[in-house]
């Protein structure tokens, strides 16, 4: 564990109540190594397709944060956490809405109404600001279920270590 | 028009949901839970709803699953002879009188992709379906709606699930670290 030193307490809770568990797994590993890809690609796939076909930024979102969550469950959550950092989940959130807003109300600004896309001007507008929507709406998503992953994952840890 | 198999799974998906309420072991609760999820979300797809099917699948079926799991990883299971929880009669007899209140409306519901039900010819609806596509340039209606039409409700939608998910990750995060 690359954090023993600087919270030897916490980790060592940890390392004891199954994290070690998973990550000694090869079914897990091996798994993990071979389908994060493709769920990747798959979560984008919805995300930008919902426009054509079902889906859209919400289940693709959900499903890219699966990714994270299957990174999780194969290296140890707490070593994923470090990885990935505190702040990438809660940015994420942040800029989903704020590229939301911006999209929304930019296109007010420039004198259409909310979400009007043609006043961008550029080519196909609407369809690619709509795309550009469901990209917002997929990074909220997206953001909000890797932190609570991670939030609920930590309160585990700590449980444990407190029992033990 | 109900085949075998739509049968088959309002059975599955009404025994999970029993086995979910019924079991005295979280675990097995929990796992009763998932299946419950992913019988639902193959409803809504026999529905013609396959975008709820979808996220019904990844959220219900997947996310909540796993994030159960990571709550009850760390309790203790209870050592107990009794598997199912123990039936409270009167609790039992108004959710049954309820259902049975509720299901009276079914009656008057119309039949699945029926062309005379009152979503089918209502005049939004009308209006989307013909105009979606040569104003929104997306293929998917139920996209054009959320998107273009109705973008000011999901954006309402996006600014709920900033502040429910954000309010949920500081509570949390302020009661595991202190």
């Amino acid at each position: 564990m690359s954090d023993a030193e600087e919270t030897p307490v916490e980790d060592e809770g940890a390392v004891e109540n199954g994290e070690g568990l998973y990550v000694e797994s090869p079914i897990i590993m091996t798994t993990v190594r071979v389908i994060t890809p493709f769920v990747f690609t798959l979560g984008l796939f919805v995300m930008f397709h919902g426009a054509d076909s079902s889906g859209g930024g919400f289940q693709g979102g959900v499903i890219v944060g699966t990714v994270v969550l299957m990174l999780g469950i194969a290296f140890g959550i707490e070593t994923t956490r470090d990885w990935v950092g505190p702040r990438l989940a809660v940015a994420l959130v942040g800029l989903g809405v704020l590229a939301f807003l911006v999209i929304g109300l930019g296109s007010v600004a420039l004198g259409g109404d909310f979400l009007e896309y043609e006043v961008y001007g550029i080519y196909h507008a609407t369809k690619y600001g709509i795309e550009l929507v469901e990209l917002a709406i997929g990074l909220v998503v997206s953001g909000i279920v890797t932190g609570l992953f991670f939030v609920i994952a930590a309160g585990v840890a700590d449980d444990g270590s407190d029992l033990a | 028009m109900t085949g075998a198999l739509e049968v088959g799974l309002v059975v599955f998906v009404l025994a999970c949901a029993v086995a979910t309420a019924m079991l005295r072991d979280v675990l097995g609760s929990i796992i009763a839970f998932g299946a419950y999820s992913l019988g639902i979300a193959v409803i809504w797809v026999f529905l013609r709803a396959p975008d709820v099917g979808l996220t019904e699948a990844a959220v219900g079926a997947g996310i909540m699953t796993i994030l159960l799991l990571l709550t009850i990883a760390k309790t203790v299971r209870p050592v107990d002879e009794e598997v199912l929880e123990s039936v409270d009669l009167r609790a039992l007899a108004v959710s049954v009188a309820l259902v049975a209140v509720l299901s009276t409306t079914l009656v008057a519901l119309p039949a699945v992709g029926d062309a005379d039900s009152a979503v089918a010819d209502d005049n939004v609806t009308d209006y989307y379906l013909d105009n979606a596509y040569e104003e929104t340039e997306v293929k998917n209606a139920v996209t054009a709606v959320l998107a273009a039409y109705r973008g000011f409700d999901t954006l309402g939608e996006a600014a709920v699930v900033y502040s429910a998910g954000i309010g949920l990750l500081v509570v949390l995060d302020r009661e595991v670290l202190g």
